[in-house]
């Protein structure tokens, strides 16, 4: 039996300015964008919050925890976290928000 | 179903605003969902530069709150599907940058950001598997996605293509 490993969830993103002047610092300020450098390769795994699907950059750094929500068992992002928290631990997944529209659309074209 | 490619040969992109119609040609492309009901995985983002000079370039993959209508392909843009004997689909999702209703880029649902230095810069995202964005419907905000340049950079001319998968 294979052994689930949260790590399979990991995308990839590679920023590869080993041939370009990179992105200047004060830009990456502005506007949140990843301060790869001249000459410097960046690959980092990505993950992707279960709740609403923005694909998070992993910051090997951090220390805070990781938001984590255990009814879907994925990572989620430090907003969703915050929503699932304050609401007690709801969980709501975008799987889940997709099945709901899609019912919905069916519904109403149910409906003579 | 299958794989399609969507993919733009040569562009340089417009900055625009979040919540501001994207204006034709101006962006490298968006997919809306084929039907009401229609589900799309996006699974890898490349865009490659191709400047001549600096240009910080930041592109934003997001959802859109304003969808398109009456979309269509721009010069130098693709849409292909990536398995030769791929059946034609009844609704096929929408690609292109072309369009009369303009589409207009959430400001609070960007999903990627793939800044990079369009002069010799690459960057690409690959979603693991079971782990895609995904576009269900046609309706804003959750039917349609785009790849643009936001504000605060020089954007310069790339190539680019997202892969994605409709069911």
């Amino acid at each position: 039996m294979a052994l689930f490993s949260k790590r399979s969830l990991e995308g990839w993103l590679l920023i590869d300015h080993t041939a370009a002047p990179g992105m200047p610092l004060e830009t990456a300020r502005n506007t949140g964008a990843m301060p790869v450098s001249r000459g410097m390769k960046f690959e980092c795994a990505t993950l992707t919050c279960s709740h609403c699907q923005q694909v998070l950059i992993l910051n090997p750094d951090r220390t805070r925890e990781r938001g984590y929500c255990p009814k879907c068992d994925h990572y989620v992002c430090d907003a969703c976290e915050g929503i699932r928290v304050q609401s007690g631990g709801d969980c709501k997944t975008f799987k889940q928000i997709m099945d709901e529209v899609e019912t919905s659309v069916l519904k109403k074209s149910l409906i003579i | 179903m299958a794989k399609r490619s969507v993919s733009v040969t040569t562009q340089t992109p417009t900055a625009t605003a979040d919540t501001t119609a994207l204006a034709d040609a101006t962006y490298p492309f968006l997919v809306q969902g084929g039907s009401g009901t229609q589900r799309v995985n996006i699974m890898e983002v490349y865009l490659g530069g191709q400047a001549g000079a600096s240009t910080p370039t930041i592109m934003v993959l997001a959802r859109d709150t304003t969808v398109a209508a009456t979309n269509s392909n721009g010069a130098g843009q693709n849409d292909a599907p990536l398995d030769a004997s791929t059946a034609a689909l009844a609704a096929p999702p929408l690609t292109g940058n072309t369009n009369t209703t303009k589409p207009q880029r959430s400001a609070t649902q960007k999903l990627l950001n793939l800044s990079f230095n369009a002069f010799g810069g690459i960057v690409r995202w690959v979603a693991a598997p079971g782990e895609e964005i995904s576009i269900i419907g046609n309706t804003q905000p959750l039917g349609e996605v785009s790849l643009s340049a936001f504000t605060g950079g020089t954007p310069g001319a790339l190539g680019a293509h997202l892969i994605y998968e409709p069911f």
